[in-house]
This record gives C-alpha cells, sequence and structure tokens, in this order.
C-alpha cells in the first residue's frame, strides 16, 4: 500500500537532505506547470531525466509509473487536435485535426513527464515520516504534519483490515457485478471498515490519554544540512531562476 | 498494613444503556503484587483495566489511587503517568513515526526535555533489547517486536503499576519468553489479564476471577505448586 | 479523479492553491486537536475504500468517496483530502504538486457542501429509506459536483480542452450513479452500527 520502492537506494540524490528536496520539488513542479515556452520544457525535462538517473531510480517500477501518468496525457493529446484552432493536419470528416493541437499536446506530455520525474527523483527517495519531519522543520502547521504522518501510519493497517473483510466475502461466493446486491455488499463493506476504524480511533485516543497526552505533538530532531545540501540548494536556485528567465525574459521567440 | 495502591470498592459499570458488566466489584492491588485476572471472553476484563485509569467512570463505587479516591478527569490525568496500560492491540498504542518517538511520547508529556527524553528512549529500549531500534518505523515492525516497543512506551513513563491486556496474545514462544523474563524483573505491581495459562504462572502470584459482574479471588494462586 | 497540474493555466493553478489553503486552514482550525487520529483513520480507510473496484456497466471503475468523506468529516475533508492527494503524487506519482490545490477543491468544496446539505437528513431521518436516499443525493451530487468543478478547471485553462472536458463529463455519468447507490448503502450501514460517526446520536426509529 504505501509503496517504498524508490526510497532504498543510496544515490547521492537520496542522502541529499529532505528539507532542500521538498524545497526544490515545489519549486520545480511550479515553475514548470505554469511554462509554456518549447526550449523551457525541453530544457525541463532534459534536467528531469538527468535528476532521475543520478537517483538511480529503478527502472521497472518507474516505467509503469510513467505509463499509468501517460495514457491521460495519451488521451489528452489525442484529443485536442479537435478543439485546437490552427492549420489542419488532416481532416476527420468536416472536423480539422491541427498541428496546434499536437504541439500542445507535445507540450503536455514533456511537462507532466517532468514533473514526475522530478518529484519521484526527490520525494519518493524520502520516507514518508521523514518528509513529515521535513515538513514540520519547514514550519507546515502540526496538526496537518500529523494528521499526514498518522493517516501513513494506519493506511496498511486498514488495507490488510479491508482484505480481510474482502475475503471473507470471496470465500462465501461474492463476485461483484452490476446488480444492486453488489452494491449493497460493497456498502456493507466500506460501511465496516469505517466503523472499525472509528472505534480503531477512539483506542488510539485513550491509548495517548494514558501517556499524558495534552493537545501537543512532538517531532525529534535529526537532521543536519551538509555541504553537498548546500550546493543541491544553489543548483535548485540557479536551474529555478534559469527556467524562469527562459520563460519570461527571454528576447528571441 | 500499609495503603494499597489501587482499591475498588463497589463498582458498578454498564455502556450507555446496555446490560451492567460490573456490578459491586471489589479489588485490591498493593506495592509489589502481581494479580492476574481472569474470566470468559467478553466479560468485561479489559472494561476493567480502563475503568482503573479512567478511560471509563463507574456508574456507581469508587476507584482509589495512591491513597485517594479519585472521580473526576482531572484526579485520574493527574496519576496516568503512575499507571501503565498496555493495549491488547499494539497497533492501538503505537500511532508515531518511529519508535524514538513513540517511547519519548509520554516522557514529553510528563514535561521532559528532549535531551532527557532521548536519553530515557535509549536506557528503556536497552533495557528490552531493542537497543538500536530508534529510527525504525513503527509500523515496519513485526507483531513481536510492536509488543515490545509498547511495553516500551509504557515504561519510559516509570509507572508504578503495570496493567497488561493480553500482553502475550498472538505472539510465539520465543517472543513469550522474552516478555517473561522482562516482567518478571520489572519491580512494579501489576494486573495481567490473559487466557494463557503457562503464562499467567510464571508472571503473577494471585488470580482473580471475574464472573457474574463480580471479582472473587481464586481458590489458589497460579504461583502456589 | 484529479488532473495532472501540467494542462492547468496559471491562473487556475494559483487560484486552486488559494482556496484550498483558506479550505484547509478553515478545516484545521475546526478540527480539535483530539480528533487528529480520528480524522487520520478515518482518512486512511476512505483512501483505501477508494481503491475499491465496483462494477459500472459497461466496465468497472474506483469510487470517488468525497461525498461520503464530507458526512463523515465535515469541513476536515479539505486537509483530510489535501493529504490523501499529497500521497498519490509521492507514493504513485498521481499528479504533481502544484496542482494539489485545484484538486484539493473539486474534491473537498463538493464533500463540504453535501455535508451541509444533507447532514440534517442522513442523522435525523427516522427511517432506513429515507437514510439512503439523502446518503446517495449527497454521494451523487458530490462526484457530480466534483466533476463539474474538473471541468470548469480545464475550460478556464483553455478553450482548447473543451472535448477533453466534455468526454470527461461523459465518461463519469455512469459513475456518478453508482457512487450515489454505494454511498447510501454506506451511510445506511454506518447510521445503523455507529451513528457517532454521523454526528448522529441513536440509529433509527427514535428521533436524534
Amino acid at each position: 500500500m504505501v509503496c517504498e520502492t524508490y526510497f532504498s537506494g543510496n544515490s547521492v540524490v537520496h542522502r541529499l537532505d529532505p528539507r532542500a528536496k521538498l524545497v526544490a520539488a515545489v519549486a520545480f513542479s511550479a515553475v514548470v506547470a505554469t511554462s509554456y515556452r518549447t526550449p523551457v520544457l525541453i530544457a525541463a525535462l532534459a534536467l528531469a531525466i538527468a535528476l532521475a538517473l543520478a537517483a538511480g531510480l529503478p527502472a521497472g517500477p518507474l516505467w509503469r509509473r510513467l505509463a499509468a501518468v501517460n495514457a491521460f496525457v495519451l488521451l489528452a493529446a489525442a484529443l485536442l487536435p479537435f478543439s485546437t484552432p490552427g492549420a489542419p493536419l488532416v481532416w476527420v470528416g468536416s472536423v480539422p485535426y491541427t498541428v496546434e493541437g499536437l504541439v500542445l499536446g507535445a507540450r503536455i506530455a514533456a511537462k507532466t513527464n517532468a514533473i514526475v520525474l522530478v518529484v519521484t527523483a526527490l520525494l519518493s527517495t524520502v520516507e514518508i515520516t521523514r518528509l513529515g519531519h521535513a515538513m514540520s522543520h519547514l514550519r507546515l502547521p502540526s496538526k496537518l504534519i500529523h494528521l499526514m504522518l498518522m493517516t501513513v501510519r494506519y493506511v496498511d493497517l486498514l488495507h490488510h483490515e479491508y482484505h480481510r473483510l474482502a475475503t471473507a466475502m470471496k470465500v462465501r461466493g461474492f463476485r461483484p457485478r452490476a446488480t444492486l446486491h453488489t452494491y449493497r455488499s460493497l456498502g456493507n463493506l466500506v460501511g465496516m471498515l469505517l466503523v472499525r476504524s472509528f472505534d480503531r480511533s477512539q483506542r488510539i485516543v485513550a491509548a495517548m490519554k494514558c501517556r499524558g497526552f495534552n493537545g501537543r505533538f512532538y517531532v525529534l530532531d535529526h537532521f543536519r544540512f551538509a555541504a553537498r545540501d548546500a550546493v543541491f540548494a544553489v543548483l535548485t536556485v540557479l536551474v529555478t531562476a534559469g527556467l524562469l528567465v527562459g520563460e519570461y525574459a527571454w528576447p528571441i521567440r | 498494613m500499609a495503603d494499597p495502591l489501587m482499591e475498588l470498592s463497589g463498582v458498578h459499570f454498564a455502556y450507555d444503556g446496555a446490560s451492567p458488566v460490573l456490578a459491586g466489584a471489589d479489588f485490591r492491588l498493593d506495592a509489589g503484587q502481581r494479580v492476574a485476572v481472569v474470566g470468559p471472553t467478553g466479560s468485561g476484563k479489559t472494561t476493567l483495566l480502563h475503568l482503573m485509569v479512567g478511560l471509563l467512570r463507574p456508574t456507581a463505587g469508587t476507584i482509589r489511587l495512591f491513597g485517594r479516591a479519585r472521580h473526576e478527569e482531572s484526579e485520574f490525568a493527574e496519576v496516568r503517568g503512575r499507571v501503565g496500560l498496555l493495549f491488547q492491540d499494539a497497533e492501538d498504542q503505537l500511532f508515531c513515526p518511529t519508535v524514538a518517538e513513540d517511547v519519548a511520547f509520554g516522557p514529553l508529556n510528563q514535561g521532559k526535555k528532549r535531551d532527557e527524553a532521548v536519553e530515557i528512549v535509549r536506557r528503556t529500549l536497552a533495557s528490552l533489547g531493542l537497543s538500536g531500534y530508534e529510527d525504525r518505523v513503527t509500523y515496519h515492525l513485526s507483531g513481536g517486536e510492536k509488543r515490545l516497543v509498547s511495553l516500551a512506551t509504557v515504561l519510559a513513563m516509570e509507572p508504578e503499576i503495570l496493567l497488561l491486556d493480553e500482553p502475550t496474545t498472538g505472539l510465539d514462544e520465543r517472543t513469550v519468553g522474552r516478555i517473561v523474563a522482562i516482567l518478571s524483573h520489572l519491580p512494579q505491581a501489576m494486573v495481567v489479564i490473559s487466557h494463557q495459562k503457562d503464562f499467567l504462572r510464571q508472571v503473577t502470584q494471585t488470580t482473580v476471577h471475574l464472573r457474574d459482574r463480580r471479582l472473587t479471588p481464586g481458590e489458589t494462586g497460579p504461583a502456589a505448586p | 479523479m484529479h488532473l495532472p497540474d501540467s494542462v492547468l493555466s496559471a491562473p487556475v493553478l494559483v487560484g486552486g492553491a488559494a482556496l484550498a489553503a483558506g479550505g484547509v486552514a478553515l478545516g484545521l482550525r475546526r478540527m480539535d486537536i483530539d480528533r487528529v487520529p480520528q480524522v487520520a483513520v478515518l482518512a486512511s480507510a476512505l483512501f483505501v475504500a477508494s481503491l475499491v473496484h465496483v462494477p459500472v456497466p459497461p466496465t468497472s471503475a474506483h469510487l470517488v468517496l468525497n461525498g461520503l468523506a464530507g458526512a463523515v468529516l465535515g469541513w476536515s475533508v479539505f486537509p483530510a483530502m489535501l493529504i490523501a492527494l499529497l500521497l498519490q503524487a509521492i507514493l504513485y506519482g498521481h499528479g504533481g504538486l502544484a496542482g494539489l490545490g485545484v484538486n484539493t477543491v473539486t474534491m473537498a468544496l463538493p464533500g463540504v457542501i453535501v455535508w451541509q446539505l444533507f447532514r440534517g437528513g442522513m442523522v435525523r431521518s427516522p427511517s432506513r429509506p429515507a437514510v439512503f436516499a439523502f446518503g446517495a443525493l449527497a454521494g451523487g451530487l458530490a462526484v457530480a459536483m466534483a466533476i463539474g468543478l474538473t471541468a470548469l478547471a480545464l475550460l478556464a485553462s483553455g478553450r482548447e480542452y473543451r472535448t477533453v472536458a466534455l468526454t470527461a463529463v461523459v465518461a463519469h455519468l455512469p459513475v456518478m450513479a453508482v457512487e450515489a447507490v454505494v454511498t447510501g448503502f454506506v451511510v445506511t450501514f454506518v447510521r445503523k452500527v455507529r451513528p457517532e460517526l454521523l454526528g448522529a446520536r441513536c440509529g433509527f426509529g427514535q428521533p436524534a
């Protein structure tokens, strides 16, 4: 459930300070998502590929992830030439299929893949709990962070609980079809999952109370900002600035 | 005779509108005493432990802890650190991302400084043979490890009474052995719920039966030959 | 059902982020610190449940469950949804970080709206069919609104997305119907077994 395929590596990217990685991932996503010029997007994609290579991401899972993401992109790219005004490439009946639409589709593909690669290389390589600690050091609201950490904490457990319930239904001959019986059974399954979660959350609160919980959560420190993190931070600033200049201030179009 | 650590007299309890779980339960726990509570499933053993720490309030009767009757939440909150409850399901007890944070949670709530808390974590884990577990992620631990870490989170608060709710259920023999060894060396008074007779014989001295909504002393203590 | 940030225009991304920040801030402010574990565990359960494959003729689809999330979480659905989407971005590579705001709003806002509209009906109706009806309305409408907002975000990003937006809306019509029925059953079950979860004090037959 909490798939942790990526953070077991030991590349230089893995060893960077999670705070720096989080800030870099946010900055890169924001800049690339709002860029439209082709050279900028090509540069962003190239940088993302370089980063993914440097992180030594496992090829199999990465391809599967990219395939899933590109399914939507391909659908959009296939439909866009119908609705984008411009020079028709071919006519499908009386509707033009335009070059501009294809270019737009290609840009979207470049952006999407660049962002997914960077998010995977920077954030999927951090254990999610350490990411929570990084967020806490970056002064995000404590309630939000602990909400995230506890969601991650219990999601696997509930996934197992769901599987036990689903298996119990299966051995009693349940097969999902498009019938009211199916929807009622699945409704009961989800309802049961919610009720058990609710009860569990009350036991968790009781256990916290027994240990003197008084409305404060704690995070124990354990980050050290090393020289390589400084280098990475400088690189992040340079790359982000470079992409912004390319998008907004480069004179030649 | 010295004051008991804990004393329940005439305790009644019922969940809203339901039939009573306890009706006139009496109980006494002295320093260093180790008591097993046995009774069929659903007889209210867990409820009893939750009453002892004030997670539930009796509908009638009194609970005295450390020489004072406790009624209000604030009166129980005051002594929560001195009564350590080990929950039946370790998944309910361990909610922090890392082992160190979970073990430190209690001491930090008790007002310990961060450095002191880190030291307590180190010491507690070492005493349970869990050195080096500090940065482990709690939800990646095995069932036995989770149980031991839960025990660590309770012991880190240095309680005077331990309430253990089925501490060995679902564990393999080796882990049970480890828990027996740990518990036998602890100085605390204990109330232990379990269905495993062997285990109870090894860690407790006397037995109390929960039947017909009351607590009755066992005919013979499990420690007797 | 969420959009990759790469198809959205800068104003839509920024607008979405601002709205989401407002919703999340409000959700956090209204959430007692004691309720954090409850919201977290329920959010995990909803996250797991949203992966359930449900037959939707002619194929099958995931549940969306944003209406149900609203019904059990209230305003907390905003922070819970943001976290679910963030985890999906990190763990599965769905969507980027820039689109988190827009996607949080398209999913969570309908949840809050149906909660406000149908809470009374779900909590106070004395009969099972009435509770089912309110639950189904909440589930169906929440998905409809989520699709509507998603289509709006696409159209606001560029006219050339109208075909994509229309396709998405049409593709989700059967999902909406199934979601309504399933949510109706979930709400009926919860009201019967653990009414407190919906903020109700009792099951059927007695006025709350």
